[in-house]
């Protein structure tokens, strides 16, 4: 078989496409869970749009993208931040507002704060459905940096649509199997992330919204 | 104005793209796929209901083929199933029936055990069971299965534009190979709609079908 040079390059690529978009996504979805928590309204808009947005198909969201940001890196990048963005706001603040209400009397009991009970009891029980859907999000972000490469994102998607073109089995091989190594990787890294801060109290089980 | 010459750009794309030919074939391939992961999802969910070993393994190594990035899926069956809207089928048919036999499997083994002593008690076998207690009782949570493979197909058949099976993602390659912001805008913005409109129906269905009970 024949491996194309810019293969590792292209490796390099996708990898940083698809992890840029998921921690920006993680860094926009943290805040506008917790808002959604303190405010119905927010919630409201947050949960709708989420819901909405999560039926529009992967391609269209990446071409509409083009006529507001162009084509390139930064747009790719974004296309993939808002695909991503949605399943971890949504299993963020389910798993936020679902924690067992007789935990949440016993720290009001003891005199905790809003806040103190908010990052001492609801963030670390939200723990396991928010790493499940920060897990689902890496796996998407990693499915659509290959779908970026038709705006010009580069990255291991250029290697499959060459091959496309021209129906070349070698680069289209050489361009796939790193991107389904990568989800397994994902999948695996992120579950075991998930066992190691599931507290005690919490089973594991409980909040998963599985997508 | 501004309408008129919205108006007048939405039906030239609509015209020049053939998007209602492209709509008819898109709407077929998400027809045929649900279908067939239907039928498929729902047998293997209820093969397996009565075997936890089984179906947990079998269910493992799903949703180890859950998380493979659809593209990879879809260009390594082409030397298998070449290019078009057969491949496509396919692939969205592999990502549907997790969803469709999970919930299915969720649904028939969730049964409470009042219900199932109740059947038990009036003498029906386990084929009655399964046909008129399990699976009434499963139908929403089977519903909510189809709803997820909906959106999955959706979105697998719109890739499918991309290996030669036409469909709406026809017209959105065209529009970034073009740079055309009209063809990108009016078929982006169809093509969201309807997702947004089936998943909107298939919600409604889920949610009567759980009032029902």
């Amino acid at each position: 078989m024949n491996i194309p040079p810019n293969l590792l390059d292209a490796t390099v690529q996708h990898l940083v496409l698809t992890y840029s978009a998921l921690a920006i996504a993680i860094a926009i979805a943290l805040p506008l869970s917790l808002a959604a928590l303190y405010s119905r309204r927010a919630a409201m808009a947050v949960m709708t749009g989420a819901n909405l947005l999560q039926a529009i198909p992967s391609f269209a969201v990446v071409a509409i993208v083009v006529p507001f940001l162009g084509i390139g890196f930064v747009p790719a990048v974004i296309a993939i931040m808002i695909r991503a963005l949605l399943p971890i706001i949504k299993n963020a603040y389910l798993g936020l507002r679902d924690v067992d209400a007789s935990l949440i009397d016993s720290a009001k009991g003891i005199g905790l704060t809003e806040w103190q009970i908010t990052r001492h009891i609801r963030l670390p029980h939200a723990y396991p459905p928010l790493f499940a859907g920060m897990k689902f999000a890496a796996i998407l972000a990693n499915s659509i940096a290959i779908l970026t490469a038709i705006i010009g994102s580069g990255g291991l998607g250029s290697i499959i649509f060459q091959g496309l073109s021209n129906l070349n089995t070698d680069k289209i091989l050489a361009g796939s199997l790193p991107t389904i190594g990568i989800a397994l990787f994902i999948d695996a890294s992120f579950s075991l992330l998930e066992r190691a801060v599931t507290p005690r109290t919490a089973s594991p089980e409980r909040n998963i919204k599985k997508r | 104005m501004i309408i008129m010459s919205a108006l007048d750009s939405f039906l030239g794309v609509w015209e020049a793209q053939r998007l209602m030919d492209r709509t008819i074939e898109h709407l077929s391939m998400f027809a045929a796929a649900m279908v067939l992961a239907t039928i498929i999802g729902v047998a293997v969910g209820v093969a397996v209901h009565r075997h936890a070993r089984v179906s947990q393994v079998l269910f493992n190594m799903l949703n180890v083929a859950e998380t493979i990035p659809t593209i990879a899926l879809l260009v390594l069956l082409l030397p298998v199933l070449g290019l078009g809207s057969r491949p496509t089928i396919v692939t969205s048919v592999i990502y549907s029936v997790l969803p469709i036999a999970r919930n299915t499997y969720a649904g028939l083994t969730s049964v409470s055990a009042e219900h199932l002593a109740v059947a038990e008690a009036l003498g029906l076998s386990r084929r009655e069971v399964l046909v008129h207690v399990r699976f009434p009782l499963a139908l929403p949570l089977v519903a909510g299965g189809i709803r997820i493979a909906l959106v999955f197909t959706m979105g697998v058949v719109t890739l499918g534009g991309l290996i030669a099976a036409g469909g709406l993602g026809a017209p959105l390659q065209t529009g970034i190979q073009l740079y055309d912001m009209d063809i990108i805008i009016v078929t982006g913005l169809w093509v969201g709609l309807l997702a947004v409109v089936f998943d909107a129906l298939a919600g409604y269905a889920e949610h009567r079908l759980g009032e029902r009970l």
